[in-house]
C-alpha cells in the first residue's frame, strides 16, 4: 500500500470532499464518455426525442440511434418543423438535452465564440461544437469499445487456457504473444484505415489483434502463480471441473488485473482512433475528435481559440482518466517494508 | 549461449514471416485493386486507346502483377502470391511488380538517416532521463514531491503524441511566439553558415520533434526503474549495507545497477513506440523521414512500400529486442541464456 495509508491507521481523520472529488473524477470522465458515447444520438442531435406529427407519435432520435432518422414531416427537415410548430396546436416534440445536429451547420455563426446557448461555441461552418464532441465520443467508443472486450475475452480466455495446460498450447500463445508485440501499430491500423475505406469492423479487428496480447501475457503470468495454490488443488480434489475452478476460483482473482488493462487498452483505442482520424484516414471523419482537432489547429491563426481547446481537453481528460484509474487499480510499488 | 542464440536467430525468422505474412493477408484482403489503379491511371493518359482489348490487356496486367496463374488463368491464393514476394524481398527487390528497385531504395536510403537521428536521439534520451528520474524517484516512493511527480508523468502519458505535438506547435511556432521553426530540418540559406551555426540551426528545428518523440517513452523507462529501483531499496540488502555504513553515493550505485536491469529488457519494446511516434511527428513537422514516406505510401495505397516499410521496422523491432535481451544478460549476471 502506498505510503499514504499508515497516516489513517493512526486514526487522522481522512478528508471528505477534495478526496471524495479526486477519488470519482475520472471514473465520472470514464463513464459520461462511454454513456454519451453510446447513446450520442438522443444527446445531441438536430431530430425530436418524440414528436408527436398529426396525431402519431414519432421517435426519429431513437430511429437514428440504431440506424437512420427518418425525414421530417410535410416536406421540412424536423428542426425547421419543430420551429414553427403552433405554441396551442396539437402536434409537439420533445427535442434532446442539446437540439443541435453534429453536421448542422448555421451561416449566422462561424466562428462564434462561447456563449449561454453553444457552451462550446461554433466552428468554421456554424456547428455546434459541443454537439460535434458528443458525436465524436460516439465515433471513439463505437470503435473501442468493442475492440477492448473482445481482445478482454479472447486474451483472458486464451492466457488462461496456456497457464493451466501449458504444453504446446502455451509455447503456441506465448510465440504468438511475441509475434504481435512486434507489430508497428500505428502503421498498421494507418494502412488498414486507408486500404479498407470506412470500415471500422477491419479497425476494430486490428486493435483486437493488438491488444489481446497484452490481457493474454497478464492473465497467463497471474494464473501461473494460483494455478500452484493450496485452494486450486483443494477444489480439484473436491472434484470440481477445470471449467469450474477457472470460472468460480480463479478467474475472480484476477478480475482487478483486467480491469487494469481494459482501462489502458481503451485509452490506447481512444488515442489510435483520433490518430488516424486527425491524419485524416479515420472511420468517420466527419465526427471524430481528431478531425475536430485538426480543423481547429488550421483555424487557430484566426484567434478561434475554441475549436482546438475543447477537443483537447476531452481527448486529454479520457485519455488520462483511463490512465489514473489503471493506475490505481494497479498494485503500487513502493520502497517501505 | 551459441545454441541459445541459433534458436532466438531462428524464432526471429519465424516472427518475420509471421509479421509479414499478416500484413501481407490484410493487404490482399483489402478492397483495393491493384489493376484498377493501375487502368484508371493508364485511361487518365490516354494509353487505352482501343476499348476492344481493354479486356485483355487486364488480364495481362493481372499475369504482369502475380495475380491470377498465366495458364489457367485463375486467382492464385494468398500463400502462393506471399511466397513471391518472399522470393523476391530475399533479393531485396522490394518494389512492385515492373517498378524500379534503386528508386525505392533511394527513396528509403534518403528517410532512413532522419528517422534513426530522430529516434537515436529520442531512445538516448529516454534511457538517460529515464534512468536518472527512475533512481531519483524510486528512493522516495510514497514521499510527497515523488507522489506529485508521478502524477505529472501520469497525466503526460495521457497527453497523446499528436495533441502534444499539435499544441506545442500552436504555442510554439505559430500563434502565441514564433520561437521554434514550424517544419522542416534546416533553414533557408544555412549552407553559407559555419558548421557551428548550422549545428545549432539543425538542433533548433529537432528540438520540438524530439520533444514530443520522447515524451512517452521518457515515461516508460522511469516507470519502470521507479519500481525496480523502489523493490530493491526495499529488499534485505539494502538494511545491511546501510548498517555497514557504505557511502550514500555508492548505495545509489548499486541501486542503479537494479533499475537498469528493467531497461536492457524495455529498449526493444520501445521501438514499436517511435516507429509510431516518427509517423505522427514527421508528418506534423514536415520531415521527410520514414515516418513520411508510410504515410505517404498508405494514402497512395502503394501495397509494395508499405509492405517494405513492415519488413524493414519489424526487421529492427526483432533485433533490437534479441540485443536487449543479451544486454539483460550483461546487466543482470543472474541471468543465465539458455533456452
Amino acid at each position: 500500500m502506498s505510503a499514504g495509508e499508515p497516516q489513517s491507521v493512526r486514526g487522522k481523520p481522512k478528508r471528505a470532499g477534495p478526496g471524495l472529488v479526486r477519488r470519482m473524477l475520472p471514473w465520472t470522465c470514464v463513464f459520461l464518455t462511454l454513456l454519451v458515447g453510446l447513446f450520442a444520438p438522443l444527446v445531441a442531435n438536430d431530430v425530436p426525442l418524440v414528436a408527436k406529427v398529426d396525431g402519431s407519435y414519432m421517435f426519429p432520435a431513437f430511429a437514428d440511434l440504431v440506424g437512420d432518422a427518418p425525414p421530417g414531416p410535410h416536406d421540412l427537415s424536423w428542426k425547421k418543423w419543430w420551429a414553427r410548430l403552433p405554441v396551442d396546436g396539437d402536434d409537439w416534440a420533445w427535442m434532446p438535452p442539446r437540439p443541435y445536429g453534429p453536421l448542422e451547420t448555421n451561416a449566422s455563426m462561424f466562428y462564434d465564440e462561447p456563449s449561454l446557448t453553444h457552451p462550446f461555441g461554433n466552428d468554421d461552418t456554424g456547428r455546434d461544437v459541443l454537439a460535434r464532441l458528443v458525436h465524436g465520443a460516439n465515433t471513439a467508443v463505437s470503435l473501442g469499445l468493442p475492440a477492448v472486450l473482445l481482445a478482454a475475452l479472447i486474451g483472458t480466455l486464451l492466457g488462461a487456457w496456456a497457464a493451466l495446460s501449458r504444453g504446446i498450447v502455451d509455447v503456441i500463445v506465448q510465440r504468438l504473444i511475441e509475434l504481435f508485440l512486434c507489430f508497428p501499430t500505428l502503421l498498421f491500423l494507418l494502412f488498414t484505415a486507408a486500404f479498407f475505406g470506412s470500415s471500422s469492423l477491419a479497425l476494430i479487428i486490428v486493435m483486437v489483434l493488438r491488444f489481446w496480447i497484452t490481457f493474454a501475457r497478464i492473465v497467463r503470468g497471474e494464473m501461473l502463480s494460483l494455478r500452484e495454490r493450496d485452494f486450486v488443488l483443494v477444489a480439484q480434489g473436491l472434484g470440481l471441473s477445470t471449467w469450474r475452478v477457472l470460472t468460480k476460483h480463479l478467474m475472480p482473482q484476477v478480475i482487478s488485473s483486467i480491469g487494469v488493462t481494459s482501462a489502458f487498452c481503451m485509452a490506447a483505442a481512444i488515442v489510435a482512433e483520433s490518430t488516424l482520424s486527425f491524419l485524416g484516414v479515420g472511420p468517420n471523419a466527419q465526427s471524430s475528435w481528431g478531425t475536430m482537432l485538426r480543423q481547429g489547429s488550421e483555424h487557430a491563426s484566426l484567434g478561434a481559440w475554441h475549436l482546438w481547446f475543447f477537443p483537447s481537453v476531452a481527448i486529454i481528460s479520457v485519455v488520462v482518466s483511463c490512465h489514473v484509474l489503471a493506475d490505481r487499480l494497479r498494485p503500487q510499488v513502493t520502497n517501505s517494508h | 549461449m551459441g545454441r541459445w542464440l541459433l534458436i532466438r536467430l531462428l524464432w526471429l525468422f519465424v516472427t518475420l514471416f509471421g509479421i509479414t505474412f499478416v500484413t501481407f493477408f490484410v493487404l490482399d484482403r483489402a478492397p483495393v485493386d491493384r489493376v484498377e489503379l493501375e487502368v484508371e491511371k493508364a485511361s487518365r493518359s490516354n494509353s487505352y486507346v482501343d476499348a476492344k482489348h481493354r479486356d485483355e490487356s487486364i488480364q495481362r496486367l493481372r499475369i504482369e502483377l502475380g495475380l491470377i496463374d498465366p495458364v489457367t488463368r485463375e486467382a492464385l491464393p494468398v500463400w502462393s502470391r506471399y511466397t513471391t514476394w518472399l522470393q523476391k524481398a530475399m533479393t531485396l527487390q522490394l518494389a512492385g511488380e515492373g517498378e524500379d528497385h534503386d528508386a525505392l531504395w533511394r527513396r528509403l536510403g534518403e528517410a532512413l538517416p532522419v528517422t534513426m537521428l530522430l529516434g537515436g536521439i529520442s531512445l538516448s534520451l529516454a534511457l538517460g532521463c529515464g534512468m536518472l528520474i527512475g533512481v531519483w524517484l524510486g528512493r522516495r516512493t510514497g514521499r510527497r514531491r515523488e507522489r506529485f511527480w508521478s502524477a505529472v508523468m501520469l497525466t503526460a502519458i495521457g497527453v497523446p503524441e499528436f495533441l502534444f505535438a499539435t499544441l506545442l506547435l500552436l504555442t510554439f511556432s505559430v500563434v502565441w511566439v514564433q520561437w521554434f521553426p514550424a517544419g522542416g530540418l534546416r533553414s533557408n540559406g544555412a549552407e553559407q553558415w559555419t558548421f557551428f551555426w548550422q549545428l545549432v540551426d539543425f538542433a533548433w528545428h529537432l528540438a520540438l520533434p524530439v520533444l514530443v518523440m520522447s515524451v512517452a517513452p521518457i515515461v516508460m523507462v522511469t516507470r519502470f526503474v521507479r519500481d525496480a529501483v523502489a523493490r530493491a531499496s526495499a529488499a534485505p540488502f539494502m538494511t545491511s549495507l546501510k548498517a555497514l555504513g557504505v557511502a550514500p553515493n555508492v548505495v545509489s550505485r548499486r541501486l542503479l545497477r537494479h533499475g537498469a536491469v528493467p531497461v536492457a529488457t524495455l529498449a526493444g519494446g520501445l521501438l514499436p513506440m517511435l516507429v509510431g511516434g516518427s509517423i505522427i511527428v514527421e508528418n506534423l513537422f514536415s520531415l521527410d523521414g520514414l515516418g513520411h514516406l508510410a504515410f505517404r505510401a498508405v494514402l497512395e495505397q502503394d501495397q509494395a512500400i508499405v509492405m517494405a516499410i513492415v519488413l524493414l521496422t519489424s526487421l529492427a523491432t526483432l533485433l533490437s529486442l534479441l540485443i536487449s535481451d543479451l544486454l539483460h544478460r550483461v546487466v543482470d549476471a543472474r541471468v543465465r541464456l539458455t533456452d
